[in-house]
């Protein structure tokens, strides 16, 4: 059940960018820039994985996708459409058709007031994916498909009598429904129990399979990157600082936060973990930063240019890019 | 060592007097219907300067323990059963004023999130002042001395004593909570998910500082999380705790090396490794029980893979009666039909 | 193929879950449920229902004419079998009066709670939702609205518009009654407009016009209703006492009039208590009526107002912590 595209087609972000405004004044002088000059494609049959920690920017790019906030500057591309310049009830409509959402909190993201069924008709209707006289048996195959079973008696239901891993599913169900070519997964599994999560990452790798999706999963959970993911981009103070398959980065991290962060996770099958070093600075957007590299606070290897010039997203190796002048310096010309 | 049956689990590694003993407590909840029993019948013991691990997911009792260690049980929520003995001295025999004292200066805790425990209205430097002065008697710039050294010993700036807590950044708050927690050099430190709202490299560096902490001043720890592979590289011991009760119980590296219990194996089979082949992982079906209408016999059985009709003898077992926890190997209790059918 | 059909097998719906929830199918009457539980909103529904039924089937209980007539035979008697509540000065039967004038004056209540709330309501949420231009002159209108003293402004209008009927009194009080409803209304919508469930519904493609009729409304029903039993009782307070200041249709039978009537005839002053007592009395068990109700309807709401912990709420919590 593709888009109904002849040829599954990439979203490529190119430069997003979103600022927000950092004080009160009428005209704003300071802004947080939560999210600089970010790009990156998304292909058809592939999960991304967009890991950082909090305030890194990783939720805004989310919603910049789904188009709840507008960006500042950078354009979406999907099939030659670019995606930022749309304007009008109908075309909005046709992005939402092909770039869907599920959102981080099971309990929130479901009217407590719906049924399940509401739910899942509601884009089916808005949409017109299927004739009235089909919604029903539409809205049951969704179900079937999550893993929601017997779909009849699920759809009855109201959000608080579902358990949370049930919601998430209900909540991918509902993005399924306008038969989208990307969906954008914000932290799907953090607030659900440890023994669920494992389950809910499985449907998304099936479903991804199943439909030629793609998948931006956006997440702080290295380890769930890893199992899910077939590419991660690293994201640190609004920029993407590593970039690349999930397990070459991961088992070779250019970029010093990316192996400050495999430093940190707790990996049981390392016999004696490294002492990480107390740095300040963190990974939540910056206001109004100058040129230079954002990391240099934190970073063990920083050398003089660092502070004067912002390095660039280098591909250092095959299909690995990082944003570092030592690890992967520009070329010189 | 064989297996027993005694109506207390069998604990033969005390190498000195425990600091804390549980013995079959049990917590429950008054609603309009039945009680709801939160923590039914365990035993647990903490020695002196460990670091014990209570593992288990949302709804299982490990935060009830916790709040029933430390007295601080609100209704509808009471101890109906079992005793806290605390260095052999049962704490829920002892009048209030008396467990006034003896919380934080014997045993603190550490809340998930500090702001729940710190005034967003007072300075860092009032609080320890305040929390000194309820224990002790000493002067106001003593107190306040000491919470710069306190500060200090958590890796933050000793002036910070001035700031507010809305000032400092949220892993620096859960290090002002650590740091009180301290304050009074307590033997034992219950940590209640003290890092799971904090981002992993904050996370890290916390651990370190607890880490070195415990070494420098020989506190024992109980930490209760839901991330059992966060537990595994800093706990010696782990309890697995599953809707009330406890399941299994090893040293650390044991449980890594060779889980028993069939919700333990599958825990393990939750979190995806870092390191090595990806392979598709199992999880556990289904979802944790209602402790109003727990099931019948194993609490687990319905979830289990190993409960099949088929087997009518074990089944019959499974789906009547509570498993016992039973020793399995030096140092590993295991509550598991299946684990009793072996030895 | 069949692993993964196995894999998906693999999460039933938690048996737990299904077998309590069949009876209650609906949400709405669940709620209700719960509020015919609460005592306080028992009583004050059982009396609030007497006084309609009273007024439903007043041409059974009563003689309409009886209400309004002049008769100089019947003047100024106490209460007795034939007068269950006496007569006026003008020898209207007073219990004839109450439950005709019931009608009156819980029909025009009641038109001017909807009227209030269906503006409180739809202004309010359209504000809170939409944000930017639309919430500012939406504000500026409430707050103007509100800030004008109610009773003085009715006073003036009702004493130069020369219609006195039903409607005018509905439109009057109704058309000032619902600013500061609109308000909380707003609040509370700004609270739940940032719910991920408002935002699910934005990238469903849903319009404005249904998140804030489908979406958010449905979720602020108890306070719409407390919105809707408060405007209700004020209104009843406010056409009494304008009826009682001689500004109501003094020919027709309604409570305020009634006490327009014996304050005229300076009835209590000669000592004929029954003529001011009963409709008083009307007037106070109904707003005390609606008082209970909304008293109930908070308790209801509000589950830590009742004490006892809600099962459902924290079995359904437990579920889904990190």
């Amino acid at each position: 059940m593709s888009a109904g595209l002849t040829e599954p087609a990439e979203l490529e972000v190119q430069g997003l960018t979103k600022y927000f405004r950092a004080d009160s004044a009428v005209r704003a002088r300071s802004f947080v820039h939560a999210v600089d000059d970010v790009s990156f494609t998304l292909r058809p049959g592939t999960i991304t994985a967009l890991v950082g920690e909090s305030g890194s920017g990783k939720s805004t790019v989310a919603r910049l996708l789904a188009r709840l906030y507008a960006p500042t500057s950078g354009r979406v591309l999907f099939d030659g459409d670019d995606l930022t310049k749309i304007r009008g009830r109908r075309r909005t409509l046709a992005y939402r058709r092909q770039v869907q959402m599920t959102f981080q909190d099971p309990f929130g993201s479901l009217n407590p007031a719906k049924t399940i069924r509401h739910h899942l008709e509601r884009p089916l209707q808005i949409h017109g994916i299927v004739p009235k006289s089909r919604v029903d048996q539409r809205v049951y195959e969704l179900l079937d498909r999550v893993g929601l079973v017997p779909p009849g008696r699920v759809a009855t239901k109201y959000p608080h009598e579902l358990s949370g891993g049930q919601r998430q599913r209900v909540a991918i169900a509902r993005a399924l429904a306008v038969e989208p070519s990307v969906v954008v997964a914000d932290e799907p599994i953090s607030m659900l129990d440890v023994s669920i999560r494992i389950g809910i990452l499985n449907l998304m790798k099936d479903l991804k399979e199943q439909h030629n999706l793609a998948f931006l999963y956006v997440t702080h959970d290295l380890a769930s990157a890893r199992y899910v993911a077939d590419d991660i981009l690293v994201m640190y103070a609004g920029q993407i600082v590593e970039q690349g398959p999930v397990d070459q980065v991961l088992s070779s991290p250019l970029h010093p936060y990316t192996q400050l962060l495999m430093a940190s996770v707790p990996d049981p099958s390392v016999a004696r973990h490294e002492q990480i070093e107390v740095t300040r600075g963190h990974a939540a957007a910056a206001i109004d930063p100058g040129e230079g590299c954002r990391f240099l606070s934190r970073c063990p290897i920083a050398i003089d240019v660092c502070s004067r010039v912002t390095p660039q997203l280098v591909e250092a190796r095959s299909r690995q890019s990082a944003r570092c002048h030592v690890n992967a310096p520009a070329h010189v010309i | 060592m064989t297996a027993t049956s005694s109506s207390t689990a069998p604990r033969p590694f005390g190498r000195s007097e425990p600091l804390i003993q549980l013995r079959g407590l049990t917590v429950e909840y008054a609603t309009e219907a039945q009680p709801v029993r939160a923590v039914d019948g365990i035993d647990l013991e903490i020695a002196p300067g460990e670091i014990l691990g209570l593992a288990g997911e949302s709804g299982c009792g490990k935060s009830t323990v916790a709040n029933a260690l430390m007295q601080i049980l609100r209704p509808p929520a009471s101890i109906t059963g079992g005793q806290i003995l605390f260095n052999g001295d049962d704490l829920t025999a002892r009048s209030s004023e008396e467990l006034r004292k003896f919380r934080w200066r014997n045993v603190s805790m550490v809340f998930q999130s500090a702001m729940n425990a710190l005034n967003p209205v007072t300075r860092v430097g009032t609080q320890f002042v305040d929390m000194m002065q309820a224990h002790e008697r000493i002067s106001r710039n003593a107190a306040l001395a000491r919470a710069g050294e306190l500060l200090e010993l958590v890796g933050i700036d000793a002036r910070r004593v001035r700031a507010y807590p809305h000032e400092l950044s949220g892993g620096m708050r859960q290090r002002v909570i650590i740091a009180m927690a301290l304050a009074l050099e307590p033997e034992l430190v219950i940590m209640d998910e003290p890092t799971t709202a904090l981002d992993v490299v904050v996370q890290r560096e916390i651990l370190q500082q607890i880490g070195v902490l415990q070494r420098e001043l020989g506190f024992a720890v109980l930490f209760i999380t839901h991330d059992l592979s966060l537990l595994i590289e800093i706990a010696d011991r782990i309890a697995i705790m599953y809707a009330g009760e406890i399941v299994e119980e090893a040293p650390a590296d044991e449980i890594h090396r060779a889980p028993r219990h069939p919700y333990t194996i599958g825990l393990m089979q939750s979190f995806p490794p870092l390191s090595g082949p990806i392979v598709r992982m199992a999880g556990i079906p289904g979802s944790p029980p209602d402790l109003a209408n727990p099931p019948e016999g194993c609490r687990f059985h319905p979830r289990c893979p190993h409960c099949r009709p088929e087997d009518a003898l074990l089944y019959a077992r499974q789906t009547t009666e509570r498993p016992r926890l039973r020793l399995v190997g030096e140092k590993h209790l295991v509550a598991c039909h299946l684990v009793e059918a072996e030895t | 193929m069949a692993q993964i059909q196995a894999e998906i097998q693999a999460t039933p719906l938690d048996p737990v879950v299904a077998p309590e929830d069949s009876s209650r199918r609906f949400h709405l009457p669940g709620w209700l449920t719960l509020l015919l539980r609460n005592p306080k909103a028992r009583i004050g529904l059982f009396v609030l229902g007497t006084m309609v039924v009273l007024a439903i089937i007043a041409p059974f209980i009563a003689n309409a004419e009886s209400a309004t007539t002049f008769n100089i035979l019947t003047t100024r008697q106490a209460p007795s079998w034939h007068h269950l509540f006496g007569t006026t000065d003008q020898g209207s039967d007073v219990w004839a009066g109450v439950v005709f004038g019931a009608r009156r004056s819980l029909l025009t209540g009641f038109l001017a709670a909807v009227l209030a709330t269906a503006l409180a309501a739809t202004l309010g949420i359209t504000a809170a939702y939409m944000g930017g231009l639309v919430d500012d002159v939406i504000s500026l209108i409430t707050a103007v609205v509100f800030v004008i003293p109610a009773i003085p402004l009715l006073i003036d209008i009702t004493a130069y518009i020369h219609n006195r009927g039903m409607l005018t009194m509905i439109l009057v009080v109704g058309g000032l009654l619902w600013a500061f409803e609109a308000r909380i209304l707003r609040g509370q919508a700004l609270t739940l407009k940032n719910r991920d469930f408002v935002h699910a519904a934005k990238v469903s493609g849903e319009s404005n016009r249904r998140i804030v009729f489908g979406e958010l409304m449905p979720n602020m029903i108890s306070r719409i209703a407390a919105a809707f039993v408060l405007v209700f009782y004020i209104a009843i307070l406010v056409e009494a006492g304008l009826e009682f200041l001689g500004l109501g249709d003094s020919g027709k039978s309604s409570w305020g009039v009634s006490l327009y009537w014996a304050t005229v005839n300076s009835s209590v002053l000669q000592g004929e208590w029954w003529s001011f007592l009963f409709p008083g009395l009307a007037i106070g068990l109904t707003v005390l009526a609606l008082t209970l109700i909304l008293a109930g309807i908070d308790e209801v709401s509000n589950p830590r107002l009742r004490g006892i912990p809600k099962k459902r709420t924290s079995r359904s919590r437990r579920s889904a912590k990190a």
